[in-house]
C-alpha cells in the first residue's frame, strides 16, 4: 500500500486530538506541556507532509519555525514552572486561580 | 515656510503642548495664550495666502506612511475648510484666554493644546486614515477635560460620549476601508486619498451602503436625532471651556465630514436619501427646540439649541446646491461663534452662582447689564436677527432646501418660530422682572477676562452678519467645485436633475 | 443727491449708537438731545430728498455687496423713489416729534440713556425698510423693527406683563416672518432676484398659481406686522411699553409696515385680484372687529390701540382693492393724528401717575388745556370730519369700495366710521368732561411740559392740514403707483355720500358726548350693562386671547415638557442606555467563566477553536452549494471531509471531556 498523504493527515489528526484531550484532561502543568508539545508536532506533521506532496518547502520551513519556537517556549515555559515549583511546593493547575475575572 | 504651514499649524500646538509640562504653574496661563494666539495668526497668515482665486486643494502636502496600502499623510485646504480651521484656532484661543478655572489648570492647558492639534488635523486632513486618526484622538482630550473638570455625573457624561461616537466612528472606519478595497479593486492599487475617492464612479448599490455606514459615524457625532442624547450629558457636565470647543468645533466636524465624504463621493445616495434625512433635520430642528423649552437649566437650553441649529445644517448640506451648501458651511462657523459665546455667557454665570438653574436666576438685567446687554446680542444672533452672523446661514441654508422641497422648507423654517420661543423665554426668566433671590442682589457684573473673550465673538457675529463676503467668496467658490463634481459623477436622473448643473447655467448667462 | 440718502439713513444709527455709549451710566440729557437732533438731521435730508423727487427723479444706490453666493446676489441698495419717499417723511416727522416729546416724558426714568438708544435703532430699521431696494434688505428692517419693538415693549423689563406682551409680540410677527420669508424664496427660485425691480419687471411671466402663492405669503407677513386679524392680540399687550413707543412704533410707523409691502409690492397683487379682494375683505372685517373691542374697553392706551387696528383695515381694503396711493394717503394721515392721539394720552398718563382707566379720570380739561384741545382735535380728525386729515383719506376708502361697487365692504366701513366716532369721543368726554372722578384716588394732575406739547404741534398742524396735500401728492406717487381717480359718477350721490356720512358720524360724536360727558361714577362691574354677554365678549376681546393662551400656549408647554421628560429621556435616551446596559450586564453574567483555573481556559479555548472551525466548514460548505465554480473547493475536496471529521471528533472529545469534568467535580475523584 503506498503512503498517501491521506495518511500523514490522519495521523496528524489524531495526535492533534490527542494532545487536546491531554490539555483539557492533564491537572499537572508538567503534563500540560508534554500536551502542547504533541500539538505541536501533530501540526508539524501535517505541515511537513503537505509540503513534501505539493512540492513547495514553505510548509517545511514553518515546521522548522514551530520547533524553534517550542524549544524556546518550553525552556521558558519550564523555568516558570521551577519558580512556581520553588515558590508553593506544588504544581497543581486548580491551584493557580490568581487570574480570577 | 508657506508649503508646510499646515503642518506646522497641525504640530506646532502639540509640540507647544509637551514643551508645556516643563512650564511652571504660575505661568502656564500665560504660556497657553501665547502659544493659541500664535496658532491663530498662523491661522489668519494661512487665510492671507490662501489663493481664492485657485481652485481645488491648496498648500497639499504628501508623505508617504504606509506607500502598500496607499496610506499617506496627506493634508490639504480648500474654502470649506479653510474657515473651520480658523475657527478652532480661534476659538482654542479665546478659550484658554477666557479661563476661570483653577484645579490643574496646566494640565487643563495642556489637554486643549492637544485638542487643537486633533481640530485642525481632521479638517486639514485628506487621507481617510490621517482623518480617522485625528478625529478619534480628539476624543481623548475631550474625554479627559469632561472626566476631570466636569460636574458631579461627569464620569457618566464622559464615558457615554466616547463610547457613543466611538462606536459610531468604528463604521465609518468599515466604510473607509471598503472604500479603499473598492479603489484597489478598481484601480489595481490601495488609496485613501480623500481626493481619489472622490473621482471614483461607484455603483448605486454600493454608494447606498457605503453612505450608510459613513452617515452613522458622522451622524452620531453631529449629532442628529436620535443619535444626540449624549450631547445634553456632555454639555451639562462638561466645564465651560469643554463645552465652548465641543459646540463650536467637534460638532462641525460631523457636518464638515458630510460635505467632504459623503456629497462628492456619493451623489446619488445623497439623493436618495434626501428626504428621509430631511426627515430627520426637520425632527431635530422643531423636536429639540421644544425639548430645549422645556429645560429648567440654562446650559441645557444652549445645548439643545446647538442640536436644533446643526438640524438646519444638515436641511443646508443636502440642498446639494450651491446656495443651501454655502449657506450651511456659513452657518457652521456663524454656529460654532454663536454657541462658543453663550457656553461662555453661561460660564460666567455659573462661576458666579454655581447653579446653571434658571429658577435661581431673574432680574439679572438689573444686576449685570453688560452681561445682559451681551447675552441679549448673542440671543438675538442666536434666533438669526438678520445683519447677525447667523441669518446669513440660516437664510442660505434653507433658500437652498427650497429648492428641493417647498413644504420640508415651511416646516423647517418654523425654526425661526421655535428658536425665537426658547430662547426668549429663557432669556426672560433670567433677565427680566425683578430681582428676588438675596445673593443676585450683589453679583459682579462681567469682568475683564471675560470680556477678553466676549467682545471680540460680539464684534465677529455683527461683522460677518452685515459684510459675510470675505469668507463667502472663497467658500462659494469651492463648493461650486464641489457641485460640479457631483453633477458629472450622477449617474440616476433623479440626481442629475435634483444636483443642479453649473456649466449649463453658466453659458445661458453668457 | 446719495449724500443726503446716507444720511437720512444713517443718522438715527448714529444717534443709537451714541446714546448706547451711555447706556449704562446715569441719565444724560445729551442721549435725548442728541439722538433728536440727528433724527431731524434725517428729516431734513428726506425733505431734499423729497424735494428732488418731485422734480421728477429718484435716487438709487448700492452700497455695497452683502450676499454673494450660486446665483443669489443680495446688495444692500437703497432707493428714493416716490413711494419710500412719502413713508420716509412719515417715519423722520413722527420720530423726531416723538424724539423730542420722550426727553420730557421719560425724564424721570432710570433708563433714559437706553430708552433713546433703542428708539433711534428703531428708527433706522425703519428707515432701512422702507429704503431697501430688495426684498431681503425690506426684511432686514422687519426684523430690525420687530427687535426693536421688543426691546422697547419690555423697556420696563422688571414688569413680568411687559416682557410677557413684547415676547408675545416678537414671536407672533416671527410666525408672520417665516411666511415672508418663504414669499422671498418663492420670488427667488422662480425669478432668480430679489430686487424690486427685476421682480416686478418679471412678475407677469409667471402662472397665476405661483403669482398667487407668493401673494398669500408676502400677505401672511404684512398680517402679522400690521396685527391683523388672527395675529392681532399682540398689539394691544404691547401697550405695556412707555407710551412715546406706542406713539412711534404701534400707531405711526412700524404696524404700517405690512400695508408698505403691500405697496410695494403692488404689481404683484395687480396680477390677482382675487387675493386682493380678499385682503380687503379681511381689512373690512379687522376695521369693524377692532372698533367693536374699543367701544367698551376701559384702558386708554388698548382704545387708542384697537384703533390703529382698525384704521389699519381701512388701509388694507384700499390696498386690497387696488387703491395702493389711497392706502398710502391713509396710512400718512393716520400717522399723524393717531401719534397725536397717543402723545395725548402720554400726557394724561403722566398726569394721572400711570392711571389707564377713563373711568377713574374725567373734568381734565381744566388743568390740562392743551393736552385737551390736541386730542379732540386728533379725535376728531379721526372720526374724519372735514376740513380734517382723516376725512380726505378715509372718506376716499369709503369712496373706492363704493366705486368698485363693493357695497358690503362699503357699509361695514360706513358703520365702523360711526363705531370709530363714537369711542374716540367716548374717550375724550371720559378723560376731559364731566366730574373729576380723580379726586377719589388722591391724584392731582399737572400738565406736561411745555416743549412736549410744542414738540406735538407739528402733528397737530399736519393732522388738520394734511388732506389739503392731496392733490400734490396724488400727482407724486401715481407716477409709480397705479393711478385710478374715483369719483362717484353722479353728482347727486357724491354729495349725499359725503353729507351722509358727515351727518352720521356727526351724530356717533353727539351720543358718545350725552352719554359719558357727564358721568360721575367708577363703574365696579355691577352694572347690567357690564353683566351682558354681549359687554363680556368685547371686554374680554371675544376670548381670543384666551383660547390663544388655552389652545396654543398650553399644549405647546405640556407638549415641550412631554417630549423632554417622556420621549428624550424615557425613550430615545433610555434606549441607549438600554444597549450600553445589555453590554454591561452580559459581561456580569459572563465574568463566571473567567474563574483563573487555566485548565477551563483551556476548555474554553478549544470550545472556541471548535466553533471557529465549525463556521469555517460552514460557510466552505455553504459556498460550494452556491458557486460549484469556485476552484479550491472542488480540489481539496478531500481535505473538506477530513476536515469535518475532524471537527466531529474534536466535538464528541469536547463531550467526553465535560461529561468526565463534572463526574470528578460531583464525586472529587482523580
Amino acid at each position: 500500500m503506498e503512503i498517501t498523504l491521506t495518511h500523514y493527515l490522519v495521523l496528524s489528526t489524531i495526535l492533534f486530538v490527542i494532545g487536546l484531550i491531554g490539555i483539557m484532561r492533564r491537572k499537572n502543568l508538567l503534563l500540560l506541556f508534554f500536551a502542547t508539545e504533541i500539538l505541536l508536532n501533530a501540526v508539524n506533521i501535517a505541515l511537513a507532509a503537505i509540503s513534501h506532496y505539493r512540492g513547495d518547502y514553505t510548509g517545511q520551513m514553518f515546521a522548522f519555525f514551530i520547533i524553534a519556537i517550542a524549544a524556546s517556549e518550553v525552556a521558558v515555559g519550564l523555568g516558570l514552572l521551577i519558580v512556581w515549583y520553588k515558590r508553593t511546593g506544588r504544581i497543581d493547575l486548580d491551584q493557580m486561580t490568581s487570574m480570577r475575572g | 515656510m508657506q508649503e508646510h504651514i499646515l503642518s506646522i499649524l497641525i504640530f506646532f500646538p502639540a509640540l507647544a503642548a509637551m514643551l508645556g509640562f516643563v512650564v511652571h504653574k504660575d505661568s502656564a496661563k500665560a504660556y497657553g495664550v501665547t502659544v493659541a494666539a500664535i496658532e491663530f495668526f498662523l491661522s489668519l497668515w494661512l487665510w492671507k495666502i490662501y489663493d481664492p482665486a485657485g481652485s481645488g486643494m491648496q498648500f497639499q502636502e504628501l508623505a508617504p506612511l504606509i506607500s502598500q496600502f496607499g496610506i499617506n499623510y496627506f493634508v490639504g485646504v480648500d474654502g470649506i475648510s479653510l474657515f473651520i480651521i480658523i475657527l478652532a484656532t480661534f476659538f482654542t484661543m479665546v478659550g484658554i484666554a477666557s479661563l476661570t478655572e483653577t484645579r490643574r489648570l496646566k494640565d487643563l492647558i495642556i489637554t486643549l493644546l492637544f485638542l487643537e492639534m486633533t481640530m485642525v488635523g481632521v479638517f486639514a486632513a485628506l487621507d481617510a486614515i490621517i482623518f480617522y486618526v485625528f478625529w478619534e484622538l480628539s476624543l481623548v482630550p475631550m474625554l479627559y477635560i469632561i472626566g476631570a473638570w466636569g460636574g458631579p455625573l461627569r464620569i457618566y457624561a464622559s464615558i457615554k460620549f466616547f463610547l457613543y461616537t466611538f462606536t459610531g466612528s468604528l463604521l465609518m472606519l468599515v466604510g473607509m476601508l471598503f472604500m479603499a478595497f473598492l479603489h484597489y479593486k478598481h484601480g489595481g492599487v490601495w488609496s485613501f486619498s480623500i481626493l481619489d475617492w472622490q473621482a471614483m464612479n461607484l455603483p448605486v448599490n454600493y454608494q447606498m451602503w457605503l453612505f450608510g455606514a459613513f452617515f452613522f459615524g458622522f451622524a452620531i457625532k453631529v449629532p442628529m436625532f436620535p443619535f444626540h442624547t449624549w450631547l445634553p450629558y456632555a454639555h451639562g457636565q462638561a466645564p465651560t471651556i469643554g463645552s465652548v470647543i465641543l459646540a463650536a468645533i467637534l460638532l462641525k466636524m460631523g457636518t464638515y465630514a458630510f460635505v467632504r465624504f459623503s456629497l462628492p463621493m456619493f451623489p446619488d445616495a445623497s439623493v436618495l436619501f434626501m428626504f428621509p434625512i430631511a426627515v430627520l433635520a426637520i425632527i431635530m430642528i422643531v423636536y429639540t427646540a421644544m425639548v430645549a423649552y422645556a429645560q429648567e437649566d440654562i446650559k441645557q437650553v444652549v445645548a439643545y439649541s446647538s442640536v436644533s441649529h446643526m438640524g438646519v445644517i444638515i436641511l443646508g448640506i443636502f440642498a446639494l446646491n450651491v446656495e443651501g451648501i454655502t449657506g450651511s458651511i456659513f452657518l457652521m462657523i456663524a454656529h460654532g461663534v454663536v454657541s462658543g459665546a453663550l457656553f461662555l455667557l453661561v460660564g460666567v454665570i455659573y462661576d458666579r452662582r454655581h447653579t446653571k438653574l434658571m429658577s435661581e436666576f431673574g432680574g439679572l438685567a438689573s444686576v449685570m447689564p453688560r452681561y445682559a446687554t451681551i447675552f441679549g446680542i448673542m440671543m438675538m444672533a442666536s434666533v438669526g436677527m438678520p445683519l447677525t452672523i447667523n441669518f446669513v446661514g440660516e437664510f442660505l441654508s434653507l433658500l437652498g432646501f427650497y429648492k428641493q422641497s417647498h413644504a420640508f422648507t415651511l416646516v423647517a423654517g418654523t425654526a425661526i418660530i421655535v428658536g425665537a420661543i426658547y430662547m426668549l423665554a429663557a432669556y426672560k426668566k433670567m433677565f427680566f422682572g425683578t430681582v428676588t433671590k438675596e445673593e443676585n442682589k450683589h453679583l459682579k457684573d462681567i469682568n475683564r477676562t471675560e470680556l477678553m473673550g466676549l467682545i471680540p465673538l460680539v464684534i465677529l457675529a455683527i461683522w460677518l452678519g452685515v459684510y459675510p463676503k470675505p469668507i463667502l467668496e472663497p467658500i462659494d467658490k469651492s463648493v461650486k467645485e464641489l457641485v460640479v463634481l457631483m453633477h458629472e459623477k450622477a449617474r440616476t436622473v433623479e440626481a442629475q436633475k435634483r444636483i443642479p448643473d453649473l456649466t449649463k447655467s453658466a453659458q445661458e448667462v453668457h | 443727491m446719495e449724500i443726503y440718502l446716507y444720511i437720512a439713513l444713517f443718522a438715527p444709527l448714529v444717534g443709537s449708537l451714541f446714546s448706547a455709549l451711555f447706556g449704562a451710566s446715569p441719565k444724560t440729557k445729551v442721549t435725548g438731545i442728541v439722538a433728536s437732533g440727528l433724527l431731524f438731521v434725517s428729516f431734513v435730508s428726506s425733505s431734499i430728498l423729497l424735494s428732488y423727487v418731485l422734480g421728477g427723479h429718484t435716487v438709487h444706490v448700492e452700497m455695497m455687496t452683502w450676499m454673494a453666493t450660486g446665483d443669489l446676489y443680495i446688495p444692500f441698495g437703497f432707493v428714493v423713489d416716490q413711494v419710500s419717499v412719502v413713508m420716509m417723511m412719515v417715519v423722520t416727522i413722527v420720530s423726531t416729534v416723538v424724539h423730542v416729546y420722550s426727553i420730557g416724558y421719560m425724564d424721570h426714568d432710570k433708563g433714559f440713556n437706553r430708552f433713546f438708544s433703542y428708539l433711534s435703532a428703531f428708527v433706522f430699521s425703519m428707515m432701512v425698510l422702507v429704503m431697501s431696494d430688495n426684498f431681503l434688505g425690506l426684511f432686514i428692517g422687519w426684523e430690525g423693527v420687530g427687535l426693536c419693538s421688543w426691546l422697547l415693549i419690555g423697556f420696563w423689563y422688571h414688569k413680568e406683563s411687559a416682557t410677557w406682551a413684547a415676547n408675545e409680540a416678537f414671536i407672533m410677527n416671527r410666525i408672520a416672518d417665516l411666511a415672508m420669508l418663504v414669499g422671498i424664496f418663492m420670488l427667488y427660485w422662480n425669478l432668480g432676484s430679489l430686487q424690486y425691480d427685476v421682480v416686478f419687471a418679471n412678475i407677469t411671466t409667471l402662472p397665476v398659481v405661483v403669482i398667487t402663492w407668493i401673494g398669500i405669503f408676502l400677505f401672511i407677513g404684512a398680517m402679522g406686522k400690521s396685527a391683523q386679524f388672527p395675529l392681532h392680540t399682540w398689539l394691544a399687550d404691547a401697550m405695556e411699553g412707555p407710551t412715546p413707543v406706542s406713539a412711534l412704533i404701534h400707531a405711526a410707523t412700524m404696524v404700517t409696515a405690512g400695508v408698505y409691502l403691500v405697496v410695494r409690492a403692488n404689481p404683484i397683487y395687480s396680477e390677482i385680484p382675487n387675493m386682493g379682494l380678499f385682503i380687503a375683505s379681511l381689512g373690512a372685517f379687522v376695521a369693524l372687529f377692532a372698533a367693536s373691542m374699543a367701544l367698551v374697553n376701559r384702558d386708554m392706551k388698548r382704545i387708542i390701540a384697537y384703533s390703529t387696528l382698525s384704521q389699519l383695515g381701512y388701509m388694507f381694503v384700499a390696498a386690497g382693492l387696488g387703491a395702493y396711493w389711497v392706502a398710502l394717503f391713509h396710512l400718512m394721515a393716520h400717522a399723524f393724528f393717531k401719534a397725536l392721539l397717543f402723545l395725548g394720552a402720554g400726557n394724561v398718563m403722566h398726569a394721572m401717575h400711570d392711571e389707564l382707566d377713563p373711568f377713574k379720570m374725567g373734568g381734565l380739561r381744566k388743568v390740562m388745556k392743551g393736552t385737551f384741545i390736541m386730542m379732540t382735535l386728533a379725535s376728531v380728525a379721526l372720526a374724519g370730519i372735514y376740513p380734517f386729515a382723516g376725512f380726505f383719506s378715509k372718506d376716499l376708502i369709503l369712496e373706492v369700495a363704493f366705486v368698485d361697487h363693493h357695497y358690503i365692504i362699503y357699509s361695514v366701513l360706513l358703520f365702523t366710521a360711526m363705531l370709530t366716532a363714537f369711542y374716540s369721543f367716548r374717550l375724550v368726554a371720559l378723560i376731559f368732561h364731566g366730574e373729576e372722578r380723580y379726586k377719589l384716588f388722591g391724584i392731582h394732575p399737572h400738565e406736561a411740559y411745555k416743549f412736549m406739547l410744542i414738540a406735538m404741534a407739528p402733528l397737530l398742524v399736519l393732522a388738520i392740514i394734511a388732506g389739503a396735500f392731496k392733490g400734490s401728492y396724488y400727482q407724486l406717487v401715481t407716477s409709480l403707483l397705479p393711478s385710478g381717480e374715483y369719483h362717484v359718477h353722479s353728482i347727486a350721490t357724491y354729495w349725499i355720500m359725503t353729507i351722509g356720512t358727515q351727518l352720521l358720524v356727526l351724530a356717533a360724536i353727539a351720543f358718545a358726548y350725552k352719554k359719558y360727558s357727564s358721568w360721575s361714577s367708577v363703574p365696579d362691574g355691577t352694572s347690567a350693562l357690564e353683566q351682558s354677554f354681549g359687554y363680556k365678549l368685547l371686554a374680554n376681546q371675544y376670548y381670543i386671547p384666551w383660547f390663544y393662551e388655552e389652545v396654543f400656549s398650553k399644549t405647546y408647554r405640556k407638549l415641550s415638557h412631554c417630549l423632554w421628560k417622556e420621549i428624550d429621556l424615557k425613550i430615545v435616551d433610555a434606549m441607549v442606555d438600554g444597549i450600553a446596559g445589555v453590554v454591561y450586564k452580559t459581561g456580569e453574567k459572563t465574568h463566571k467563566i473567567q474563574n483563573g483555573n487555566l485548565s477551563d481556559m483551556l476548555r474554553w479555548m478549544v470550545i472556541g477553536l471548535v466553533i471557529l472551525m465549525l463556521f469555517a466548514v460552514g460557510f466552505s460548505v455553504l459556498a460550494m452549494f452556491a458557486q460549484a465554480q469556485v476552484e479550491f473547493v472542488r480540489i481539496y475536496i478531500g481535505e473538506l471531509v477530513l476536515g469535518i471529521g475532524l471537527v466531529l471528533v474534536a466535538v464528541s472529545v469536547l463531550l467526553v471531556t465535560y461529561h468526565a469534568a463534572s463526574i470528578r467535580k460531583t464525586g472529587k475523584g482523580r
